[in-house]
Formats: structure tokens, C-alpha cells, sequence
């Protein structure tokens, strides 16, 4: 019942993108921590994390992403998001996560601020 | 304790498995909109749905497959009342979310989140036990007056 996740890395000067499709769950752990690994072993410094609007995301789904910004943080990675439902844009707030990455409302605002 | 029941009562019994709360993440939004509730205030109730019933899932049912958790919904003048009600043996009370900043900081658990959510999403939640030992979260969203 749960949606498959598919994430793609893309390149984009510096910043290095990972567009994740589908729901973000406890059952998102592998693929999410699998993809920052990648990226991370091409040497990101910029990592720029996009969702789907429409995507379910859960407090274990939030919960992957702490544990994913702990990681961030120890190699000081800048992270910025994108593709957030104002609902969940609410959420990220709630639970602190703009403390630790930047949420901007388009594509093109993240890249003009992050590089 | 016995949630009210009326026309506007709906009651659906899910297993214990991840993913079976989309079922009542749909029906309490569609009992919402009927009320007439605002779509942003639909999104807060469906997070804090979901966030229940996980919570009671995990931490009452054990992830027990045979374990139901009863949902029960409820449409009156002034409120949307959702109460999800485990079948006990798990914990009662999850720890206290500790916050995003200690979590990293200091390399502890994301535990506590979903009930943190949910105090944060709904006008009102209530915790009772049941009779036989289950636990029961309700939450409230009033209507637009």
C-alpha cells in the first residue's frame, strides 16, 4: 500500500540533486540513506533534496530525514528543499527541520541562492 | 469510553500493518470535508490520523498483525472527533519528542515525533485507557463557526 520510492541524482553545477518520487515513510530508509551515500561519495558539499507535492510523508518518514540532516551536519553539507506541499512545508517547520535545511519554492530559487 | 454515535458515525477496524492508516487518513478526510472543514485544516487531521493510528500500531498493538485499531469517526454541529483505540499490551505513553537540535546534536533517537504532531495538527486530544487494556486517543477539530 505503500508507494515505491525512485530516487535520481542529477548534477547541477555544485549542487548535487536528489528527486525523490513516491512517499516518504520509515520504509524510505534504505533508499534515501543508499542515495545520500552516493552522493556523498562523489564529494557533495551542496545537496538539494526534492519532493513530490503530493507525496505522503509520515513522522517516520521525517524521522529518516533527521537522522539523514545528522549526517549533513557531520560533513557539513549545505542541504536545501524543494517540492514541498504548503502542509508539509508547515510540518518541516514544526518539527525543526528548517533549522538544519532550507526550504525554497522553486527549483530556480534553490539554485540561485545555494550556488 | 464509548465515542458518541449518530448518522454522521463511522467506525473501521484495520489491521496493525504500515500502510492500512491511508485507509483512515481517507475516510476522516472525507467525513472533514463533508463538515465543511477548511482543506488546510483537512491536511493537519490527516497527518494527525495517520500519526495515531502508527502510534497505535507500534506502540499499543506491537506491530501484532491480529491486533486491530479501531477507528472511529464522528461529524457533529461544531466538531470532527476521531478516536483511535489499540487493543493494549504495548506502551501507553511514548517519550517526549526531545527536538531536532538535541537529536543531532547529541545522537539520539527521532522518538516521541508522531504524538508531538499530533498535539501540534488538532485543537484537542485526549488519552483514556480502555477496559481491556487498550488505549484510546481522541482528537478533536472544530468547525469553522
Amino acid at each position: 500500500m505503500t508507494q515505491a520510492n525512485e530516487i535520481v541524482l542529477k548534477q547541477l553545477g555544485d549542487i548535487t540533486l536528489l528527486d525523490i518520487r513516491g512517499d516518504i515513510t520509515i520504509l524510505s530508509e534504505s533508499f534515501l540513506n543508499d542515495a545520500y551515500a552516493d552522493a556523498n561519495n562523489q564529494g557533495a558539499g551542496k545537496i538539494l533534496l526534492k519532493f513530490e507535492k503530493e507525496a505522503y510523508i509520515n513522522s517516520g518518514g521525517i524521522s529518516v530525514l533527521i537522522q539523514l540532516l545528522a549526517k549533513t551536519e557531520q560533513n557539513n553539507q549545505t542541504i536545501g528543499i524543494i517540492g514541498l506541499s504548503d502542509h508539509f512545508t508547515k510540518i518541516f517547520n514544526m518539527v525543526g527541520i528548517t533549522k538544519f535545511a532550507k526550504i525554497y519554492k522553486t527549483r530556480e530559487d534553490a539554485l540561485k541562492a545555494m550556488s | 469510553m464509548t465515542p458518541a454515535s449518530n448518522e454522521h458515525s463511522i467506525e473501521i477496524s484495520l489491521p496493525s500493518k504500515i500502510g492500512y492508516e491511508r485507509i483512515a487518513i481517507a475516510s476522516s478526510a472525507a467525513l472533514a470535508k463533508m463538515g465543511g472543514v477548511p482543506a488546510a485544516r483537512i491536511e493537519d487531521l490527516k497527518s494527525a490520523v495517520a500519526e495515531a493510528c502508527i502510534n497505535a500500531m507500534q506502540h499499543g498493538n506491537q506491530w501484532r498483525l491480529e491486533a486491530r485499531v479501531v477507528v472511529h469517526m464522528n461529524l457533529s454541529e461544531d466538531r470532527v472527533v476521531i478516536s483511535v483505540t489499540d487493543q493494549g499490551s504495548g506502551v501507553s505513553e511514548v517519550p517526549e519528542y526531545p527536538g531536532i537540535t538535541k537529536i543531532i546534536e547529541e545522537n539520539i533517537s527521532p522518538r516521541g515525533l508522531g504524538v508531538f504532531l499530533i498535539q501540534q495538527l488538532v485543537d484537542e486530544v485526549r488519552y483514556n485507557q480502555t477496559v481491556d487494556g487498550g488505549h484510546t486517543m481522541t482528537m478533536e477539530i472544530r468547525l469553522p463557526k
